[in-house]
């Protein structure tokens, strides 16, 4: 064990979408149990892009392009539930404020991120201006921030925002290619992300997917390098990634109050 | 199910080639899970995302599924690029449209097809005084807009010569100088 790297909980999971199924694997420490990898959900006429996971009630929700629609389901089995159905567009990033009970996402046909409360209710528009392709977004509701990324080949940026769609600013805006993953690491306060375009994870967290290989890699961040690779049988695509932590960080903003 | 003791027991994957399924445990659904590259689906009927095609012939011949035709007119990082079944294009880029993104789209003109992007689709920018209804579209090749009586260039930016008064935005005006006293 090293002294760097807090241990994950047991029973944490990784949860990755490709094309009409949801896969997962369990985590050990740093290690992806590759043989205990199976296919949680399968939906064969989905294009599943985002997924996300909600720590509280064990859900996972992502978003489907052919409905398009955002619907959820539970780790433990039963039937996807349809959430979103109507006025979207290309959602291809979704994230939860367990906290709030929230989720936000984007849509890169409508350009916009809006916001709704985990049953679909209480829907609005974040953000329409000044995107043309958002797809990664993700929430740190301990803090009450929400960042995302626009892959817009004529101006890539990451922006973040308060949850609330107040104090909007661009985070990075050089050397940018294609980021098409973000994540955030609430131990260390490093965001990341990984571009398609200049090939590189920066800044470096955990554990990303590679449309080039078709595969789930795991980086050490620290010593910047791969650690680990998990290919899966069927070769294709690999869409969204996220972590399943057994147990919710913990903390209180105010959309949890309020 | 395999603890039956019977022979029928275990049955063939109604897969393609044989390939393999696996049964949806709460809905005893049998569901492909190594289609081969390109297909997905129960039966491996439908086309993956960025291809198109109908690889079992669910509703006419079987077209097996191939990329996305789009002029390369999409952008490869994009997801649902075309329709899985006919192929439409559905994200065209470099402001083209149509089925294969092989026009331009409304108020833009050239080449959708060209190699060089630069000579691709360019905005019409019409001029709106100089343009019949203040229209922003333009003839999709030349890029021509529809000027007003005596306007004249592409864009309708000017009055032919001899005419002046643009800005009136009902067409240019005769100008009536006196041949007697102009220069020419």
């Amino acid at each position: 064990p090293r002294p760097d790297v807090s241990p994950l909980a047991p029973g944490t999971y990784l949860l990755f979408a490709q094309n009409g199924k949801i896969d997962h694997i369990p985590l050990d420490s740093q290690k992806m149990k590759k043989n205990e990898a199976k296919t949680l959900l399968h939906l064969p006429d989905k294009v599943v892009i985002a997924v996300a996971y909600d720590c509280v009630e064990k859900m996972v929700y992502w978003t489907d392009i052919t409905g398009p629609s955002i619907s959820k389901a539970s780790l433990h089995g039963g039937d996807p539930v349809p959430i979103i159905r109507t006025g979207l567009g290309s959602p291809e990033g979704i994230a939860i404020d367990h906290l709030g009970r929230t989720m936000f996402w984007t849509d890169s046909m409508q350009d916009r991120i809006e916001v709704a409360s985990l049953d679909g209710t209480k829907r609005r528009v974040l953000f329409d201006t000044d995107m043309v392709n958002p797809r990664p977004i993700i929430v740190d509701p301990v803090k009450g921030h929400l960042y995302w990324a626009d892959w817009n080949r004529d101006g890539p940026k990451i922006e973040a925002s308060h949850m609330d769609g107040t104090n909007r600013r661009t985070l990075v805006r050089d050397n940018l290619g294609l980021p098409n993953g973000l994540t955030y690491d609430p131990h260390t306060s490093l965001l990341c992300w990984a571009d398609a375009g200049t090939r590189k994870v920066e800044c470096m967290n955990l554990y990303y997917t590679d449309w080039r290989r078709d595969a789930v890699v795991a980086v050490d961040r620290t010593a910047g390098r791969e650690t680990d690779e998990y290919l899966p049988q069927k070769r294709s695509r690999l869409y969204g990634i996220t972590t399943a932590y057994s147990q919710c960080p913990s903390g209180q903003n105010y959309c949890a109050v309020n | 199910d395999a603890t039956a003791g019977t022979s029928s027991d275990c049955k063939h994957c109604p897969c393609p080639g044989d390939s393999a399924c696996a049964v949806v445990p709460k809905t005893k659904e049998v569901v492909c899970t190594n289609c081969t590259t390109g297909t997905t689906g129960k039966r491996c009927e439908l086309c993956d995302d960025g291809f198109f095609g109908d690889p079992l012939g669910a509703n006419g011949p079987v077209r097996a599924c191939r990329a996305c035709k789009c002029s390369d007119n999409i952008d490869p990082n994009a997801v649902g690029n075309c329709d899985r079944e006919t192929g439409e294009c559905l994200k065209c880029v470099y402001n083209t449209d149509g089925f294969f993104c092989d026009r331009c789209k409304e108020g833009f003109y050239g080449n959708a097809l060209a190699s060089n992007r630069s000579e691709k689709c360019k905005s019409c920018s019409c001029s709106s005084f100089g343009t019949v209804n203040r229209q922003t579209s333009c003839l999709q090749v030349t890029g021509q807009c529809q000027c007003l009586p005596h306007v004249t260039n592409r864009d309708c930016s000017a009055c032919e010569p001899g005419f002046y008064n643009l800005q009136s935005g009902r067409g240019c005006e005769r100008c009536n100088c006196n041949a007697i006293g102009s220069t020419n």
